[in-house]
Parts: C-alpha cells; structure tokens; sequence
C-alpha cells in the first residue's frame, strides 16, 4: 500500500512535468465548449451556405437549434477525447517495462502489483475529472443557451460514458501486462472495440456489450429508459474488474 | 559469513546455454570483482539474482535468504546498479532519491540525511538539473547512490565503468572503493585493471561456468612463477637461446621463459653472459588477472 502511494504520487508528477495532464484537460475543456458553440453556430453556417444550396434547388428553411443539438455535439466529440487519451496512455506501461526505469524501484520492494494499480489510478483520475469537465461546461453553455429540459437522463448517459472510458482503460491495462510496446496496446485496445461492433452487428448479445452503453442519443430522445442499459452496464463493470484482475498475475509472471 | 552464495545456477534462452552451473560466493565486506567477456552471462547471472529472471535450476541465497524469481529479496538487503542505468528525465537528483528511499520505507528525517550524505559522496550535491541532461557518468553515479539508499548489505553493480572516460571510471572506482566500508559489493566487469585496483576476491566465467573463483592472493598463489621476458639486440642470438632453453618461446621478438623460478632467471643470465649475448632488457612479469583470464578463456 506504502508503494502503491509513493508511485501514485510519482506519476501524477510525471502526467504534470511531461504536460500530459495540461494537453488532455486542454482538449476536454476546448471540447466541452466547442459542443454548445458548434450548435449554436449551425443556423449561421446555414445561412451563409443557402446561398449555395439555392443554386442546387435546395431551400433552407429557418434551423431551430436545442439543446438536443448541444448534446449530439457532446457524444460525437466524446470518443475522439477518448481516443486521444488512450493514445497518450497506451505506452504507459510499456515504455517503463523496455526502459528499465521500473527495475532499481522493483529491486527495492516496491510490488508490480503496485505498478499496475498506481497507473490505473492516474489514467482513471484524468479520465473522470476530463469527462466531468467536459460535461459541465457543456451542460452550463446548454443550459444557458437553450433549456437542457428537452433532453433526458443527461446524468445517466454521462455515468455510461465515464463507464465505458474506464473499461477502454481496463484493456490498456490487460495488454500493457504481456504487450511489447505501446502500439501493440493499441491495437489489442482498438481490436476489442472492433470486434464489440462487429458482434453488436450480427448478435442478439448486443444488447450486453459494453458499446451499447455509448448509444446516449436514444437515451436523451427518451427513446431507451436507463434500465435498458443496465445488462450492459453490469458487463462492461464485470469485465474492466475481470481484465484489471486477471493483468495482475500475468504482470507478476512478466520479465523486466 | 556469506552474504551471497550462488550454486549451480543454470539458464538457457531457447537453445542457446548461457548458464551452466555458475557457482561462487561472496563473503562480507568485500568487492567481488565478476570478470567474462562480454555476452559471458554476467548480467543474467545477476538479474537471476534480482529475482528478475526465472533460472532453470540451481540455487541463491541472498543475506540467508533464498531468492525467488519475481520476489526481490527482502528489502534493505540488495541495491542494484544496472549496467545501463535508466532513470526519470523529469526528476532531479534529489527528487529521485526520495522517490527510492519511500519506496524502501526510510522515514523521511532519516532519508533526508541520507539524500545527502549520499549526493556528496557520488559528488552530485550541487546538480540542480533535471536527470534528463545528464552525461552517462553523472547517471553512473546517481545509479550508486540509488543503489545504496537503503544501506543494502550486498550492491550489484552491472559493468559500472565499461563506457566511461578515464576520470569517470576513477571516480566510480573510488565510490565504490568507499562503499566497502558500508556493504559487499559484486562488480561484474570485463575491464581487468579495474579488477585488480579495488577487488578483493574474484570469479571467472567463461562457458557458462566459474572458471575460476577466489581472492586475488590464492590467484597470485596460483600463478605464483613469474615469467622472464628477454629481449636482444641481434635477432639472430635468438635461436641459442631457445634450444638451450626448450620450455621457452619466442613472441614479437622477444624470448619468453614463463614460469620461471629464480634458478631459472640465474641459469639464463649465466648463459647469456657466458655465450657474450648482449641484450637490451631482462624483465620478470609478475603474473597478473590478464594471464589468467587469457588462460581460463584458452587463448
């Protein structure tokens, strides 16, 4: 637990002096009010573009924008901030295990399990204080805007989100434990969420994999109730807790 | 008291033999020197030792204490110089040291004094920078002091000199010199002068065994004749005195008797002075750890 504590220290002040931390909350905060602002631009952009439209017999009638607009902004952008974290992560286990800076701490003591556990705290605190940043300023220019009454379980569908980047960082954890590099992280991250697709395409399992908790704009139309989600909810918990588990004896067996 | 005792250690990377039955010990407070060539084993022979590589059969016991793969031996009881030591470019000295003596358990009065008593001695006490600008031989010794932060009864040191300059490799002998006092040292090496210029007790290895094991004396006790290096003016006197004298053997132009006792130095300067050989130098060489290590090796 003493080393757990030391190493968390000592990564938070990594994320700080290496400016991953201000890179990461940079993009959450841009992004967080590029939502409302792109929806609230979006009559504008009509305007200037009916010109053109008219030309091709396409007429624009006035654009109404709500806060559903706002919204939609919100669950296209998220995945691209996600993305992105998860890309400065990936190598965050590897690049210690190739450089050898893991080695004279491990000959003093410190436990691997205490290695993996201190990274997946930092990467699970900068992906909830990131999302929850990105929320609120979202709902706060929303809110001020338009009326975020339209939209429904805002709350709920952004618990799924922060949900779902917490299982994406469950994998980097999973195959940062036998993967080689940071690339190779990736793509064992990227493989999960392709097959999870590709499954929800042809499978009645759709309904309990982990990508059907990212469908936030059915929730917000009130078209799916939260306990629609909660089979998918309880599986993406199961398995980040299985896969952040399960990487804890194959790291003990790893050669640094 | 052995403070580390290795048996028979084996180890094989896919078909490739690299370990085959390593044994030698090292008694308190003293600098083991670990000589072999480079790719001998001497980094797997002590990463085993680490408990960072699984071996295939045979035995450590560290402070008493037998050493598992991926379980460090109790704390406090090793610190380790890697030969390539990597630390966090965005720390500074200071701040590293904590990081290692936390992750020890020091009490924070007692590590502060620590921090710099060791900072002075590996002379890094007036470095403000970041790790990330340092040169090889300020990492080197920022390796030392992170290696004997916890007062460890046994430091490892991984080649600690083998790419640094003349004055950095002084320096880090003289750290290393100075920890004696402290703690037993394994210094693994393929650099023979350093060997025989801090070292106590040494071991060979060569075809992934110990060829050779003990301290510096019971080596000099082995090799205890000296050879007899004659060189001559005229070249060709050198034939009669190689058939008066059928053990010897000519190298570079010179006339080498080896294993020469003192009746042999008497014998031959009483030939060379009945046959009137005038020669230009008649040195005795002591044996020294390159013979040896030639000889182990067989070349």
């Amino acid at each position: 637990m003493k080393g757990f504590k030391v190493l968390l220290k000592k990564e938070i002040c990594e994320i700080i002096r290496n400016k991953r931390l201000m890179i990461l909350m940079a993009i959450f905060v841009l992004v967080g009010i590029m939502n409302p602002t792109i929806a609230k631009l979006t009559p504008k952009l009509y305007e200037l573009m009916s010109e053109d439209f008219a030309e091709q017999g396409i007429t624009v009638s006035a654009v109404k924008v709500t806060a559903m607009d706002s919204w939609s902004q919100f669950v296209k952008n998220v995945p691209t901030v996600l993305i992105v974290l998860l890309i400065m992560f990936s190598g965050i286990y590897t690049t210690e295990y190739s450089k050898g800076t893991l080695i004279p701490l491990l000959t003093k003591g410190l436990s691997r399990s205490s290695v993996v556990l201190s990274k997946l705290a930092v990467m699970l605190l900068v992906w909830s204080i990131g999302i929850c940043l990105c929320f609120e300023i979202t709902y706060f220019y929303s809110d001020f805007y338009w009326d975020n009454s339209v939209v429904s379980k805002l709350f709920f569908a952004a618990f799924c989100w922060w949900l779902f980047g917490v299982f994406m960082i469950s994998c980097i954890v999973f195959f940062s434990s036998f993967a080689g590099s940071g690339i190779q992280v990736m793509l064992g991250t990227g493989a999960v969420y392709f097959s999870m697709t590709l499954i929800g395409m042809y499978n009645k399992a759709k309904e309990y994999l982990p990508v059907r908790i990212t469908d936030s704009v059915s929730l917000y139309k009130g078209e799916y109730e939260p306990k629609d989600y909660f089979g998918a909810v309880i599986v993406t918990a199961m398995l980040s807790f299985v896969f952040v588990l399960v990487s804890l004896p194959i790291t003990h067996k790893r050669q640094i | 008291m052995n403070v580390l005792e290795v048996k028979e250690i084996k180890k094989s990377f896919g078909s490739k033999k690299v370990l085959d039955g390593v044994s030698f010990s090292v008694p308190d407070n003293c600098i083991f020197g670990f000589i072999g060539r480079n790719g001998a084993g001497k980094t797997t022979t002590m990463r085993a030792i680490l408990g960072l590589l699984k071996t295939d059969g045979g035995e450590i016991n560290v402070c008493g204490e037998r050493a598992r793969y991926g379980c460090t031996p109790k704390s406090g009881c090793i610190g380790y110089l890697p030969d390539v030591p990597e630390f966090y470019g965005y720390m500074n000295a200071h701040e590293y040291l904590k990081l290692c003596g936390e992750i020890s358990g020091m009490g924070s009065s007692e590590l502060k004094t620590r921090i710099s008593e060791l900072l002075e001695l590996v002379g890094l006490d007036k470095e403000k920078h970041r790790i990330k600008g340092y040169s090889r031989g300020m990492k080197q010794r920022l390796g030392i002091a992170q290696a004997m932060i916890n007062r460890p009864k046994l430091l490892i040191c991984d080649e600690p000199t083998s790419a640094l300059d003349p004055v950095g490799r002084k320096d880090i002998l003289d750290i290393i010199s100075a920890a004696k006092e402290q703690t037993s040292v394994v210094f693994s090496t393929h650099i023979l002068s350093d060997v025989e210029r801090i070292c106590s007790c040494v071991a060979f290895l060569e075809g992934g065994k110990t060829a050779f094991s003990g301290s510096l004396e019971e080596i000099r006790a082995v090799r205890g004749n000296t050879a007899l290096e004659l060189t001559i003016v005229e070249p060709n006197d050198i034939e009669r005195i190689s058939s008066a004298f059928p053990d010897g053997r000519v190298n570079d132009g010179k006339f080498i008797l080896p294993q020469a006792s003192e009746k042999d130095c008497a014998d031959l300067m009483a030939f060379l002075s009945a046959q009137m050989i005038p020669i230009a130098r008649l040195e005795r060489r002591e044996a020294d750890l390159e013979d040896l290590f030639m000889e182990v090796i067989g070349k």
